[in-house]
């Protein structure tokens, strides 16, 4: 009795243990793990990111969502101040909108408009002239405030309501002028009824709690950096901490929350948008390994330095399939000027080799088939520059597909923009297969070809695929899988690979990439010298009844011309605000289960 | 554009007979001109700068504008040597016209191995070549996550010492980079200040001391050491000024201090966070420092963050 009583207690410590120790970094679906060592940020850890995409929107802000599409039928498309004013400052408004210098950037050159809203009206400083254009009297001059969310710029108009006429206009680029009131409230009303704000302190926080709103979160400039939108933080002080949660006011959305230490030396370095996005990527990717379990496989993933999101001990159903898979490099080249390119390593923002790092948390998604079935799902990475889409920027995106019937996709897309119309994007995976005794084949002449020695072979226009698709095969003598590159079949926009694969010999003791590589090869190659060759040349090594590694290199080739955009990204503007088109193409293989 | 050529007058001394410590700020200007612009590369001087960021040059740079600053009339030169190091990154002249420089990744790794890069190069003021000049110690925990190892150069006329800080070897957690003060003639270390990840770095004489400012890759702060008539560091580190909260991102990272002819800093802010994000995404900002005596403190005047940079 007393033993089957210690047998429940320990049952329930157990269960108590599991259910405290939820773990804090990963926000995706499955069943997941961490291992936390010494000398990290809890806060960081804690920290909460919200997916850009989020469609969440909120009731409350939908009144100023029509606000805001009726204000961009105007003619002079701005919204008016929402904060009370007197006759005086009412005047100065009417003068400053009437003022073209002052509405100049309202519309864009085609006339499309901006997002626009006068901010405040205030009774001109002394500190706002110039000793040259100082007026002899500034009580009838008041400064009008402009913003345009579109631009992130500041217009500031001096407007004399005696005079009836502007006598100083300024605009600042990437600026934003005090916010009003009513944008405040708006705020505090995004951040208290956020569930992750609530779910933070443990309980629904009342407006009054919220400290500093009206505080952008930088002294002088905006801190959401990376997207360029009107951001504040709203902030709650629970005992010795505060949570900040980071308002997106041109989106209406949380960006995220973070805890800081209040301390007794004054606030703390504002939490901004990018160290927000950075600090949790690092402290929960880069520097632990997730585990993931869903729908019969299991994995462990983690940010690395330079390869990407790396997944390994990948196994389906308890059967080994993947030792580890990575992306190696992005060569870049521009056909336009021999030799130039870049050798992009993706990875971690924080102490890296990587020159597009990682941008957001890797989330796992459903995977739907055309009759929206669930057939499985996607772990996905983004990494990008901080210009993108502008020119010479770019965004890569990673994702690994794990269908439900055992067959799994390693593939990626570039999404632009990069420095041309003329790029071709190389990616090279690296995927190491779990197997101790692989054989490799390839389709040739109507029969599968035994490959014996370490090798590559190009996919091209006259590649001759299986009655079922397939190019390539490994087994062993229990299983084994056939191999699919993309040719345009896979309906996520991708128009074929034009691959090349390498398949080499996995040693034990012998380090060929398992463990992170640095760049592998140059840019601008176009034949098979993408870097994996270094390890077949130039004395190719037996590869029968083998550990295997397969190398893949797809080629893809950008285009920016209307209706065939590829591998291209563009900003429109779209609700007086810019957004980004993205035209990925996305390319890797298909691996199909065979049953030998 | 003629930043390394400086035709300042060498002022060893303003007052006769002032106590050794009482300096003027211009005793650090002796930078002399490389002989080799002239007999070797046939470039004007007054109209010649290094870089080492020219668009897909790698290595070391000479550059001459015989047009204007608006309307630009380059040539190039380039030694064999000069690519011998991978892609470069800061730039010293000494007293008599060397060149030195350092290497630093720039995008990825494949001309730049880990192990070279807390090397420093000189090239010969008379015939232009480079060579490797100095090898700073390694530490054993050089890592692949932190590419970068030398990535401040500054030249000490007085001491006829070069500083060379470095931050090979430091990851997240750990500080593992440090300055190093090295003896030109002798080529030797004569002192160290450890446990800094310092970047860019500027010498000031403020209120009669010698003092060698530094920005570090983990923050926005500037410290300041004093250091010697013989270039040795005369005590510990301390808060100088910050750039948090200012500039167009308000975290920059110190890529490079100047003093300028009034003894202004003049801070080139850039972000940094220890990877090999390109240098064209991040735009550098030029912030003024002027010290004011009376406050005995350093304040921003001014702030430009259309500056870009050419080294």
């Amino acid at each position: 009795m007393m033993r089957q009583n210690y047998k429940q207690a320990g049952l329930f410590f157990l269960l108590f243990i599991l259910v405290s120790a939820q773990p804090a970094c990963n926000n995706s679906g499955g069943t997941v793990s961490e291992k936390r060592l010494d000398g990290y940020s809890d806060d960081e850890i804690k920290s909460v990111l919200l997916s850009a995409d989020s469609l969440r929107t909120f009731s409350f802000t939908e009144k100023r969502v029509d606000e805001i599409k009726k204000s961009l039928q105007l003619p002079t498309p701005v919204l008016l101040c929402k904060d009370s004013l007197n006759s005086n400052q009412q005047l100065a408004q009417i003068i400053a909108l009437n003022e073209p210098a002052f509405i100049q950037y309202a519309k864009n050159e085609a006339g499309t408009p901006y997002r626009n809203e006068i901010f405040g009206v205030y009774p001109a400083r002394e500190s706002d002239f110039s000793e040259e254009n100082k007026p002899i009297d500034i009580k009838d001059v008041f400064r009008v405030e402009m913003y345009n969310y579109g631009l992130n710029l500041a217009s500031i108009a001096l407007i004399d309501i005696k005079q009836g006429k502007a006598v100083g206009v300024n605009h600042i680029p990437q600026t934003q002028p005090d916010i009003p009131a009513s944008l405040k409230d708006l705020a505090v009303q995004i951040a208290i009824n956020s569930p992750e704000v609530k779910q933070a302190l443990g309980f629904k926080p009342e407006d009054s709690l919220a400290l500093m709103a009206s505080t952008k979160t930088s002294l002088n400039r905006t801190r959401c950096e990376r997207s360029h939108h009107l951001c504040v933080a709203p902030t709650f002080v629970k005992n010795d901490k505060a949570l900040w949660a980071i308002v997106d006011l041109t989106d209406f959305r949380l960006v995220g929350i973070r805890w800081t230490n209040t301390g007794t030396t004054g606030p703390a370095s504002p939490i901004t948008e990018k160290k927000l996005q950075d600090d949790k990527i690092t402290s929960c990717y880069c520097e632990l390994e997730q585990s993931l379990n869903k729908n019969g496989w299991n994995m462990k993933y983690m940010l690395t330095s330079s390869d990407g999101l790396r997944i390994s001990e990948v196994t389906f159903n308890n059967q080994a399939v993947i030792r580890s898979a990575k992306l190696v490099d992005w060569h870049v080249s521009y056909s336009g000027t021999d030799g130039f390119g870049y050798s992009d390593a993706i990875g971690c923002p924080y102490f890296s080799q990587a020159a597009v790092v990682a941008w957001s948390l890797p989330e796992v998604a459903e995977l739907r088939n055309d009759k929206n079935e669930r057939i499985g799902f996607t772990l996905e990475q983004t990494f990008r520059s901080e210009g993108w889409p502008t020119p010479c920027n770019y965004n890569y995106r990673q994702r690994y597909e794990f269908y439900n019937n055992g067959r799994f996709r390693v593939a990626a897309a570039s999404i632009g923009r990069g420095c041309g119309n003329d790029g071709t994007y190389r990616p090279v995976f690296r995927i190491a297969m779990a197997g101790d005794k692989d054989n490799f084949y390839s389709w040739n002449n109507n029969n599968w070809v035994g490959w014996t020695q370490e090798k590559w072979n190009e996919q091209t226009p006259q590649t001759s695929y299986s009655p079922e698709g397939y190019l390539y095969k490994t087994s062993n003598s229990q299983s084994g899988y056939f191999i699919q590159p993309g040719n345009g079949q896979f309906k996520d926009g991708g128009k074929g690979d034009f691959s090349f694969l390498y398949v080499t010999k996995n040693v034990t003791g012998k380090d060929e990439g398992e463990s992170d590589l640095v760049t592998v090869g140059p840019c601008c190659n176009t034949d098979y010298h993408q870097g994996p060759e270094k390890f077949i040349e130039p004395q190719p090594e037996n590869i029968l009844n083998s550990s295997l590694v397969i190398w893949y290199v797809a080629q893809l080739k950008n285009n920016d011309q209307k209706g065939n955009e590829y591998c291209w990204a563009e900003s429109v503007l779209q609700n007086g605000v810019y957004v980004t088109k993205t035209y990925p193409c996305f390319c890797g293989p298909l691996f199909i289960p065979a049953k030998n | 554009m003629t930043r390394f050529i400086f035709i300042w007058a060498i002022i060893c001394f303003l007052f006769a007979g002032c106590k050794e410590k009482q300096v003027e700020f211009r005793a650090n200007a002796c930078k002399g001109s490389p002989v080799f612009v002239k007999r070797v590369a046939g470039f004007i001087t007054p109209k010649s700068y290094f870089s080492t960021s020219e668009i897909r040059k790698m290595g070391l740079v000479l550059v001459e504008n015989q047009g204007s600053q608006e309307k630009p009339s380059l040539r190039y030169y380039q030694h064999s040597s000069w690519k011998n190091a991978g892609w470069l990154s800061p730039i010293q002249l000494d007293e008599t016209g060397n060149v030195y420089t350092a290497p630093a990744p720039f995008i990825n790794v494949l001309d730049n191995p880990l192990q070279k890069q807390n090397t420093i190069y000189k090239v010969d003021g008379v015939t232009g070549e480079m060579r490797e000049f100095f090898q700073i110690p390694l530490p054993d925990s050089l890592n692949s996550n932190n590419p970068y190892g030398v990535l401040g150069l500054l030249y000490f006329c007085e001491g006829n010492i070069l500083y060379a800080s470095t931050i090979a070897g430091s990851d997240r957690h750990v500080i593992r980079g440090g300055i190093y003060a090295i003896d030109i003639k002798e080529r030797k270390i004569v002192d160290h200040l450890p446990q800094v990840d310092a970047i860019g770095m500027g010498i000031s004489y403020v209120n009669g001391e010698r003092r060698l400012y530094f920005g570090t890759g983990r923050s926005s702060e500037i410290f300041s050491v004093q250091i010697n008539a013989d270039g040795k560091f005369g005590g510990k580190p301390e808060p100088a000024f910050t750039l948090e909260g200012l500039g167009p991102r308000g975290d920059d990272k110190v890529r490079r201090i100047r003093s300028d002819e009034n003894g202004n800093l003049l801070v080139y802010g850039i972000e940094f966070n220890y990877n090999l994000i390109a240098p064209r995404e991040k735009p550098e900002a030029l912030y003024e420092f002027w010290y004011n005596n009376e406050g005995k403190k350093w304040w921003c005047k001014s702030i430009n963050s259309k500056t870009t940079s050419t080294e």
